[in-house]
């Protein structure tokens, strides 16, 4: 029997509240109190299904630490261990 | 808001945005003696504008805080009881509870107090336990968060640093990092290398220590493979603590030799679990493009060898 290996730290969608000026302020109902890190991966632009994300990895009031990244291709935010 | 409360020593649990729970027990000796004076402080810290209440439990306070006394309805309790555990799992939605108890004739907390464990649970689950101990005033007791903790030293490179000078300059960063007086003697769990690149960009790695440790030798032998990944030359680098673990006096170093012996034990234990549990029970992490930027093409599990 052949089986596929499974995949860690895979996406999965995130509830992610943003304000006026484009501050994350709230992640599946937590709330945001700082952004740590913020850049942009683009990969596989060469190809029909290019990937473009924008990661954030946030510290959130409650004192746990969250990546979350809002996909380009379908403007949906997903979060991830990374 | 959470962190000024905890600016007047509170210990703060908050899991929702805009509200926080906290005990004034320890807190009333510093502002009076009572509890009125913990509030008055309270609301100096947050402004005029927030809703403050107190009762000897988060749901005896937050009535208070909105001012509603008995009788209380049970729709009170529908955002009470949504993203509490096991919320997502439940067949029966916090909105659905609310209605069926309104409509066996259930319509305040009081009459939900005096229903017996049994028929809640039969008729409703877990969610509806959950509900009659908040209506009875039964509750876990407070999760105060743990203050965000961010243990990080960078140190700026020369322009061509390579080779042993970047190994000397993840030495000198390692030292910093365990000489940090915020680490308060504590071991780390896990590490994350991270580095400025010169022709931009950045570049990160994380690297954990398979237990607790705060030995520099043992960060300095992690971390020295890690920088053969480097993608190019880097103007900064920077090491971030991944968790902190509690303090340790022995200084856990990692254990070599003796790998026959432990070779043969660990081949019987897979074995042992195999035969017991089934082939899907031993997995092992194999790593598919560790150097991606994409997280979910780093790694996959395959079944664990056997030995």
């Amino acid at each position: 029997m052949t089986t596929e290996p499974r995949h860690l730290y895979a996406p999965a969608p995130a509830e992610v509240a943003v304000d006026a000026a484009g501050a994350l302020f709230a992640v599946d109902g937590a709330a945001v109190e700082a952004v740590r890190e913020e850049w942009e991966v683009a990969d596989r632009w060469w190809t029909p299904r290019p990937l473009r994300r924008r990661y954030f990895e946030l510290a959130l009031a409650e004192g746990r630490s969250l990546v979350v990244f809002r996909d380009s291709s379908d403007g949906r935010w997903y979060r991830q261990r990374a | 808001m959470v962190r000024r409360l905890e600016g007047i020593g509170a210990a703060v649990e908050s899991e929702r945005v805009g509200e926080a729970f906290f005990a004034v027990d320890g807190l009333r000796g510093i502002y009076g003696g009572d509890s009125a004076g913990v509030t008055a402080a309270a609301r100096k810290a947050v402004g005029g504008r927030a809703r403050i209440g107190l009762g000897a439990t988060r749901l005896a306070a937050y009535l208070d805080a909105r001012e509603l006394r008995p009788p209380v309805p049970v729709a009170i309790l529908r955002g009470r009881l949504e993203g509490g555990a096991g919320a997502a799992s439940a067949r029966t939605s916090p909105g659905d509870l609310i209605v069926a108890l309104e409509r066996l004739g259930v319509k305040t907390l009081d009459t939900l107090a005096g229903i017996s464990t049994d028929q809640m649970a039969d008729r409703f689950g877990p969610l509806g336990l959950r509900a009659l101990r908040l209506a009875r005033g039964e509750e876990e007791p407070l999760r105060p968060r743990q203050p965000h903790e961010d243990l990080v030293e960078q140190i700026a490179l020369p322009e061509g640093t390579a080779g042993r000078q970047l190994d000397r300059a993840v030495e000198l960063l390692v030292d910093r990092l365990l000489a940090a007086p915020q680490r308060k003697g504590r071991t780390l769990l896990g590490l994350r290398l991270g580095a400025l690149l010169a022709a931009g960009g950045s570049w990160s790695v994380e690297q954990g220590l398979g237990r607790p440790s705060a030995s520099p030798r043992v960060l300095r032998l992690v971390l020295a493979p890690r920088l053969a990944t480097l993608p190019g030359p880097a103007t900064a680098l920077r090491l971030r603590a991944l968790g902190l673990g509690p303090p340790a006096a022995d200084q856990l170093e990692l254990a070599v030799g003796g790998e026959e012996p432990r070779r043969r034990r660990l081949g019987e234990a897979v074995r042992e679990v195999r035969s017991t549990q089934g082939a899907e029970a031993l997995l092992k992490v194999l790593p598919v493009d560790p150097a991606s930027r994409v997280p979910e093409r780093w790694a996959a599990l395959t079944p664990f060898p056997e030995l």
